[in-house]
């Protein structure tokens, strides 16, 4: 499970919520690469929370 | 051409010939061991000089860590692989299944190799029973800026040998194999473990693929893989040259998986240019270490004090820069455990809430809600953090 999360500088990560790690847009590494995946088989992640 | 000068046995003698171009050649028994032309000195022959005895850490060796000196995740303690991931520095567990085996530095306290004071060792969980697409193995990506001078996909493309120790409770044929990630190509190969619960060295020499190049990129490229237990679709014939597609071990393999409490232990593990083993490359334990940090780094708070700038009451924002420059921005966890306190080694500290990160190839920078603090001030935390840029 994901949940997108916004910078308070204006970038948006990934929340990988089993483990609280933050995984940057980065094609390059491969927990994005994992999150890429996971999105194109069809799910969604959480939305970032309100005015974060 | 070149005049020579031979050390001959038959007739025993210094015999000189000159033919009069610029060139000499030192020849033992008429064998030219060495060649000095205009551009320069070339030895043929084994090169030994004084003070240079051991291996000079010219990164002859591809694998990082192959020694298993380094353990960042786990400092010698076992862990079960529930799924595929990283144990000892740079090398990774793949699994299919959960919980069949378990790895650690150093398991089951054998003497290692002679010359090495590290292995990784597996130890099977149970007597498991390989299904057709199962996959268990270890294995370490190379990243491309390290593969990008042997030329794969030219005519030039280098032969490399892998060399390592291993070691198994078990004896019999074993399976493994170097994969191409770039073309989805597979060498796979076998070696054998004659005795029992006895080190035994190994070289697998392996022609480059002529035919499909790596990519120049901190992409993985080529993949050294030990299989542990491989099922039929993964698993072929053809060993011993490259065949498309993706196959981790030979038919027929042993599988250390399938064998309650069997024992597969390995170190030395290196890959070199050239048709033969050379001697493991030792390198600096600070320069193995810093290799690591480039795919994987962690700290605690009691390692490191970072300015934190509170810019409200609450919340604050602390920096720092990785000790070498990550292969990828990396994945960036911090726990609960880190925190705040207003003088290094003040009694009062406040836990860091609400964590986020913001992780570069670089450095980073952690946001963080905290209490009993003042705005505009600075501070000193400590983090509690994980850094992964694994391949």
């Amino acid at each position: 499970m994901y949940k997108l999360v916004n910078l308070p500088n204006g970038k948006e990560l990934i929340l990988r919520v089993a483990d609280n790690a933050f995984i940057p847009k980065d094609g390059a590494n491969t927990d994005y690469q994992a999150y890429l995946k996971w999105v194109a088989e069809g799910n969604t992640p959480q939305p970032a929370d309100e005015g974060a | 051409m070149a005049s020579t000068i031979n050390a001959s046995t038959s007739p025993a003698a210094i015999v000189q010939t000159a033919d009069g171009t610029a060139n000499l050649s030192l020849q033992s028994n008429g064998t030219t061991i060495a060649a000095i032309t205009s551009t320069g000195l070339a030895v043929t022959g084994a090169l030994t000089t004084n003070g240079v005895t051991g291996s000079p850490y010219t990164m002859k060796n591809r694998i990082i860590n192959g020694a298993m000196v380094i353990d960042q995740r786990n400092a010698g303690a076992s862990v079960t692989p529930t799924t595929t991931g990283y144990t000892l520095d740079r090398f990774n567990a793949e699994v299919s299944q959960s919980s069949k085996f378990s790895v650690q530095q150093n398991a089951g306290s054998v003497t290692p190799p002679v010359g090495f004071a590290n292995y990784l060792g597996v130890t099977s969980l149970s007597a498991y029973t390989l299904l057709a697409g199962d996959y268990f193995d270890i294995n370490q990506p190379i990243e491309g800026f390290n593969t990008n001078d042997l030329a794969y996909g030219t005519a030039s493309a280098k032969t490399c040998t892998m060399s390592c120790w291993v070691y198994s409770s078990l004896t019999g044929t074993f399976g493994g194999r170097i994969y191409n990630n770039t073309a989805n190509k597979s060498y796979v190969f076998t070696y054998s473990i004659p005795t029992a619960n006895t080190w035994t060295f190994i070289t697998i020499t392996f022609a480059g693929d002529t035919a499909s190049a790596l990519s120049n990129s901190n992409a993985a490229t080529l993949y050294v893989q030990f299989a542990l237990g491989v099922g039929s679709t993964y698993s072929t014939a053809s060993t011993n040259s490259w065949i498309a597609g993706n196959y981790l071990s030979a038919t027929g393999a042993t599988s250390v998986v399938s064998t309650s409490g069997a024992k597969w232990y390995v170190t030395g593990v290196q890959l070199e240019v050239g048709s033969s083993a050379t001697s493991f490359e030792w390198r600096p334990y600070p320069f193995e270490l810093s290799m690591c940090y480039r795919y994987y780094y962690q700290e605690t708070p009691t390692e490191y004090y970072y300015p934190f700038a509170c810019y409200v009451s609450t919340i604050g924002v602390a920096g720092g820069k990785w000790p070498v420059t990550m292969r990828a921005m990396p994945t960036m966890a911090v726990t609960a455990a880190s925190y705040v306190k207003n003088i290094p080694n003040s009694p009062y500290q406040t836990a860091i809430t609400s964590i986020t990160t913001d992780p570069t190839i670089i450095g980073f920078g952690v946001y963080g809600t905290v209490s009993g603090m003042s705005a505009g001030q600075c501070y000193n935390s400590g983090f509690t953090l994980t850094a992964s840029a694994e391949l």
